[in-house]
C-alpha cells in the first residue's frame, strides 16, 4: 500500500518534470492567453461595451468561466503555478546529473572512452614531452584552459573552456521562476490608483482602480504643474513639482515628467495626465459705466467673490458654467469640460435692493440690459489646473527585474558559451608506435566545433613535425660534433 | 522523373514569369515617375522610398530570374540592387529622423521603414556570410510588400506624445525590429530547408493553394449582400479611418468586388481540390490540371488586385450602417492589399519551384546546413525577443506605472516568446531536427506576423500608437 503510494508519487513527480508535460502546459498557456486577447476583458472594457458585444447568455457563460477576466482568473494563476512546478521538477530531476558533470569533470579518459569518442585523432610523436607540449600550446592558443594530469607512469592533458555553459539552462529557468515569483507577489500585494492635485493642494488619499480609497502614511503635495504644447496643439510635455510630506516635514522634492516618476518608500508617482479642473481660479473683467462718466475699471474675481464698483453698486461672481446650453429659456450645464463656458454675474444695488443678472458672453435672450449702470466685458479667464498622478506600489518588481537581468546572462550563456573539452593522451598504438591520442567534445554547435577540432589537430601535427625535425637536426649535429 | 519534367518544360514558360514580374516593375516605375513629376523635389523622403521600392522590386525580380534561369550574374546584380535599395532606404530613414527629430519608431509607418531596412541588411548578411544565394527570392517580396504598405500608411511627421518620449522606447522598438527581421530570415531559411529536404513539389502546391485560399476566405469575411465587399471608410483630410463610435469603424461597400473575390477564391482553391483527388487516385493528370489551375489562379489574382486598386484607391461608396456616401482609400485596407499581393507572390514562388526545382536545389546550401543556419538565426532572435519584451516592460513601468498589464500586444509578444522557447526545448532536449523544426520555425514567424500586424489592426490596446 505504502509502496503503491510511493510509486504513484514518484510517477507524478516524473510526469511533472517530463518535457512533454512542460510543452503541453506551455501550449495551454498560449491558447488561454490568445483567448484573453480576443475576448473583451473586464477591467479594460466598460460593462456597457461588453453588453453590446455579447448576448446576455453568452456574457453570463463567459463570466462564469472567467473568460472575461482571463489573466486574473484563479485557473490562469493555477496554470502558471503548474508551469512553475513543472520547471522546478524538471530542473531538480536533471540538475544532479549536470552538477556531477560540472563539479567533477571527466579529465583522464580510459580505453573505453577513447574507443567510443566521436571526435578523435592520433598523431605520431617522437616522445611524450614533445607531443604534450605541442598540444598544450595549441590548446592555449585556442583559448582552452589546460592542465596536466598524472597517469600511472606518464602525463596526459585535459583542456576545456566555458564549463558554466553546462549550468546555463538552470540559470535561465531560475530567472524565469524569479520573474514568476515577482509576478505572484505583485498579483497579491500590489495596488495602483490615481490622485489629482491642483496647485498647492496636498493629499494622502489615493483612489484605487477598484473604487476604494487607500490612505498613505505620508502625503504628497503639488507645488506647481504645467504643460508645454507643440505648435499643432498636441501635448509635448507635462510636468509637476511634487513634495512628499512625512510627519509634517518636507522630506523629498522632485519635478516629475512622463517617464520619470517620483519614488518614496516603494510608492511611485507617475505623471499621467494634466488638465483643467473645470473651475475658475480668477476672472478678469472690464466694467464700464453705461453713462460714460468715469473710465472703465478692471476688476478681478474668484468664484462667489463680491467687488464694489462704486458706493452703491457691487458685482458678485455667482456661477461658472463650463459648457452651457440654452433650452426652454434656461441655461444648463451640458458637461464639465470647458468647451463653451459662460459666466454668471449678479450686480446689486444697495440703495434700491435691486439685483441684475449678467451673462458673459452675451447669450441670446439673456442680454445685458441697456439700463444697467455698468456694462461688462470679459478680459481673461484663468482656469484651475490639476495634475493627474498615477500611483502604484509593486513590491514584486525587483524580483522581476533581477530575473530579467539574470535571464539575459543565462540566455547569453546558453546560446553563445559552448563547453568545449579536449584531451591529449600519449599512448602506444597497435603497432607499438608512440602516438598522441586527441579527443574532443562540445555540448552545443558540434559541427563548428568539429571544424575547430580538425584545425587543432593539424596545428599540433605540424608543430610536432617541426619539433622532431629540429630534434633530428640537433641530434645529427651532436653526433657530428662527437665524431 | 522530376528532372525529366523540368527538361520537358519549355523555356518560354520561365520567360513568361520574368515578363510578368517585369511588367509589375514597369508599373511601379511608372507610378514612381508620376510621383516625382507631381512633387517636383527630387531628394525627398517619398522619392527615396520609391527608389528603394524600385530597387527592391528589381532585386526581387533578379533573384526570381536567377531562380528561373540559373545564370549566376543575376545574383550579382540582385545584390547590387539590394545594396542600392538599402542605400535609398537608409536615406529615407535619415530624412525622416532629421525631420522628426527622433528615431523613426513612433508609428507603424516608421517601424515598417526600420523593419524593411533590417530585413535588407540581414538578406545581404545571409548571402555574403552564409552563401544562401537565393534567400532574396523570399525576403525581397516581404520587403516589397512592406514598402508598398508604407506608401499607403505614410503619415506626416507627428510630434511625439509625452508617453513616447523615452530612450527605452527606442531600445524596445530597435530590439523588436531586429528580432522580427531575424524571425523573418529564419522563416525563409526553413522554407528553403523544406525544398532541400526533398519535400515533394505537390506538397508545396497544396500549401501554397491553402495559403492563398485562406487569404481570400479571410478577405471574403467582408462579403456583403449583392456581391459587395466592405472596406473601411477613410477620412482623407485627417488621414485616419472613420469611426462611428469609439472602436467601431464605418464600413463602405464597394459593389461587385465581392463576386470577383469569390471567383478568385474558387480558382485558387481548385489546385487544393485536385491535390486531394491526386492523393486518392494517384492520377498524374490531376497534378497537371492543378498546375494549370495555379496559372489561371495567378492571372485571376492579378485581375482582382488591379480591380481592387482601381476601385478602392479613391471613390465614394454607400454604407450599410450610415446614410450618405463616404470616401475610402487604399490606406484604409492594408490587410486586404497585403493579402492580395502576398497571394500572388506565394503562387509565383510555387511556379518557380515547379519549373526550376533542380536549379534551386543545386544553388541552395545542403539541407543540414540550412537546418543549422535556421537554428542559429533563432538563437539570435530569441535573446533579442527576450530583451525586447524586457525593455518594453521597463518602459511601460516608467510610463504607466505597471510593467505588465496583459494588453494584447504584450500578451502576443509573450506568446511569440513561448513558441520559440518551445522550438528551442524540442530542439535541444528532444533533438528535433529537420522537418519538424522547420515547421516550428514557420509557425513562429506566423505568430510574429500576427503580433506585428494583426494585433495592431484587429485587437484593441495600449499600443495604439503602433
Amino acid at each position: 500500500m505504502v509502496a503503491d503510494i510511493q510509486s504513484a508519487v514518484r510517477k507524478f513527480w516524473q510526469t511533472l518534470g517530463a518535457i512533454k508535460t512542460g510543452v503541453v502546459l506551455l501550449i495551454a498557456v498560449v491558447i488561454v492567453s490568445a483567448a484573453g486577447t480576443v475576448i473583451l476583458q473586464r477591467p479594460a472594457t466598460d460593462a456597457d461595451d461588453l453588453q453590446r458585444a455579447y448576448s446576455p447568455q453568452m456574457l453570463r457563460l463567459l463570466d462564469a468561466l472567467g473568460l472575461t477576466n482571463v489573466f486574473h482568473a484563479w485557473w490562469f494563476v493555477l496554470l502558471l503555478v503548474l508551469v512553475s512546478a513543472s520547471i522546478i521538477a524538471a530542473s531538480i530531476q536533471r540538475f544532479p546529473n549536470s552538477w556531477r558533470y560540472f563539479s567533477r569533470p571527466y579529465k583522464s579518459p580510459d580505453d573505453t572512452f577513447r574507443k567510443a569518442a566521436a571526435m578523435q585523432a592520433e598523431i605520431a610523436i617522437p616522445d611524450e614531452e614533445t607531443g604534450l607540449a605541442a598540444a598544450e600550446r595549441a590548446f592555449q592558443r585556442a583559448g582552452l584552459k589546460s592542465e596536466r594530469l598524472v597517469r600511472e607512469n606518464s602525463f596526459s592533458l585535459f583542456a576545456e573552456r566555458f564549463r558554466i555553459s553546462e549550468l546555463a539552462v538552470y540559470i535561465v529557468h531560475a530567472s524565469l521562476l524569479l520573474i514568476f515569483f515577482g509576478g505572484i507577489v505583485d498579483a497579491l500585494y500590489s495596488w495602483s490608483g490615481f490622485v489629482a492635485l491642483s496647485r498647492g493642494e496636498s493629499s494622502s488619499q489615493i483612489e484605487l482602480r477598484n473604487g476604494t480609497t487607500r490612505s498613505l502614511p505620508f502625503s504628497i503635495r503639488c507645488d506647481a504643474a504645467g504643460e508645454e504644447k507643440y505648435a499643432d496643439g498636441t501635448p509635448k510635455r507635462w510636468w509637476s513639482k511634487l513634495a512628499v510630506v512625512d510627519a509634517g516635514r518636507d522630506v523629498l522634492q522632485k519635478e516629475i515628467v512622463v517617464n520619470d516618476p517620483l519614488v518614496y518608500h516603494g510608492v511611485r508617482f507617475y505623471q499621467a495626465s494634466y488638465g483643467n479642473t473645470g473651475k475658475v481660479e480668477q476672472l478678469t473683467l472690464a466694467a464700464a459705466p453705461t453713462d460714460g462718466r468715469t473710465a472703465s475699471k478692471e476688476i478681478r474675481l474668484a468664484l462667489s467673490d463680491t467687488v464694489a464698483l462704486d458706493a452703491d453698486t457691487s458685482v458678485r461672481f455667482a456661477e461658472f458654467i463650463p459648457d452651457y446650453v440654452v433650452a426652454d429659456g434656461q441655461i444648463y450645464a451640458r458637461s464639465s469640460q470647458v468647451e463653451n463656458p459662460a459666466v454668471h454675474l449678479v450686480m446689486e444695488s444697495k440703495k434700491s435692493g435691486r439685483s441684475v443678472d449678467v451673462w458673459l458672453p452675451a447669450i441670446a435672450g439673456f442680454e445685458q440690459s441697456a439700463s444697467s449702470p455698468y456694462q461688462f466685458k470679459a478680459r481673461d479667464l484663468q482656469l484651475g489646473y490639476f495634475t493627474g498622478l498615477q500611483v502604484s506600489h509593486e513590491p514584486g518588481q525587483w524580483a522581476v527585474w533581477a530575473g530579467v537581468i539574470l535571464m539575459g546572462f543565462g540566455l547569453a550563456a546558453v546560446f553563445y558559451l559552448v563547453h568545449a573539452r579536449c584531451w591529449a593522451v600519449p599512448v602506444r598504438n597497435r603497432r607499438g608506435q608512440m602516438v598522441l591520442w586527441l579527443g574532443g567534445t562540445a555540448n552545443r554547435n558540434r559541427d563548428s566545433f568539429e571544424q575547430r577540432f580538425q584545425r587543432l589537430v593539424e596545428e599540433i601535427e605540424s608543430e610536432v613535425k617541426l619539433r622532431s625535425a629540429t630534434q633530428q637536426v640537433e641530434a645529427q649535429a651532436t653526433s657530428m660534433a662527437a665524431r | 522523373m522530376a528532372r525529366a519534367t523540368a527538361e520537358r518544360q519549355p523555356a518560354a514558360t520561365g520567360t513568361a514569369l520574368v515578363v510578368m514580374v517585369g511588367l509589375g516593375v514597369t508599373f511601379l516605375l511608372f507610378m514612381a515617375f508620376l510621383n516625382v513629376v507631381k512633387s517636383g523635389n527630387l531628394l525627398n523622403e517619398s522619392n527615396l522610398l520609391y527608389a528603394s521600392l524600385i530597387f527592391y522590386a528589381g532585386a526581387g525580380t533578379l533573384y526570381l530570374g536567377f531562380g528561373v534561369t540559373g545564370i549566376p550574374s543575376y545574383v550579382r546584380f540582385a545584390s547590387l540592387a539590394t545594396w542600392a535599395g538599402l542605400a535609398a532606404n537608409t536615406g529615407a530613414i535619415a530624412h525622416r529622423w532629421y525631420e522628426a527629430g527622433h528615431p523613426p519608431f513612433a508609428s507603424i509607418y516608421e517601424m515598417l521603414l526600420s523593419f524593411v531596412w533590417t530585413l535588407a541588411v540581414l538578406t545581404l548578411v545571409a548571402e555574403k556570410r552564409y552563401g544562401v544565394k537565393v534567400i532574396g527570392t523570399i525576403t525581397m517580396p516581404v520587403a516589397i510588400v512592406g514598402v508598398v504598405l508604407m506608401q499607403l500608411l505614410r503619415t506626416d511627421v507627428h510630434p511625439l506624445v509625452p508617453a513616447l518620449q523615452s530612450t527605452w522606447l527606442h531600445v524596445h522598438v530597435t530590439l523588436a525590429m531586429l528580432a522580427y527581421a531575424a524571425c523573418a530570415l529564419s522563416f525563409a531559411l526553413a522554407m528553403m530547408f523544406l525544398i532541400q529536404d526533398k519535400m515533394t513539389t505537390e506538397t508545396f502546391l497544396a500549401a501554397s493553394s491553402l495559403f492563398t485560399a485562406a487569404t481570400y476566405a479571410g478577405i471574403l469575411t467582408r462579403f456583403e449582400k449583392w456581391g459587395g465587399l466592405s472596406v473601411v471608410a477613410w477620412n482623407t483630410e485627417e488621414k485616419s479611418e472613420v469611426f462611428l463610435s469609439k472602436g467601431v469603424r464605418l464600413f463602405v461597400v464597394i459593389p461587385d468586388l465581392g463576386w470577383l473575390m469569390a471567383i478568385v477564391l474558387l480558382a485558387v482553391a481548385a489546385p487544393l481540390v485536385f491535390y486531394v483527388i491526386w492523393r486518392k487516385t494517384r492520377d498524374g493528370r490531376c497534378v497537371e490540371m492543378a498546375n494549370r489551375a495555379v496559372f489561371i489562379g495567378i492571372l485571376l489574382q492579378a485581375l482582382a488586385l488591379i480591380f481592387f486598386l482601381l476601385r478602392a484607391r479613391s471613390g465614394q461608396y454607400g454604407s450599410l450602417d450610415a446614410d450618405g456616401v463616404f470616401t475610402t482609400s487604399l490606406a484604409a485596407s492594408p490587410f486586404i492589399l497585403t493579402g492580395l499581393v502576398g497571394g500572388i507572390f506565394v503562387s509565383l514562388l510555387y511556379l518557380l519551384l515547379l519549373w526550376r526545382r533542380q536549379d534551386l536545389e543545386r544553388m541552395l546550401p545542403s539541407a543540414d546546413e540550412l537546418d543549422r543556419i535556421t537554428y542559429r538565426t533563432i538563437a539570435i532572435a530569441f535573446p533579442l525577443l527576450t530583451l525586447m519584451i524586457a525593455a518594453g516592460a521597463y518602459w511601460a513601468n516608467r510610463t504607466w506605472g505597471s510593467y505588465w498589464s496583459w494588453d494584447p500586444k504584450e500578451t502576443w509578444a509573450a506568446i511569440t516568446w513561448l513558441v520559440y522557447a518551445g522550438y528551442l526545448h524540442m530542439r535541444i532536449t528532444r533533438g528535433w531536427r529537420g522537418r519538424r523544426a522547420a515547421y516550428f520555425a514557420i509557425l513562429g514567424f506566423a505568430v510574429v506576423m500576427f503580433t506585428f500586424f494583426g494585433v495592431t489592426y484587429l485587437l484593441p490596446g495600449l499600443h495604439s500608437y503602433a
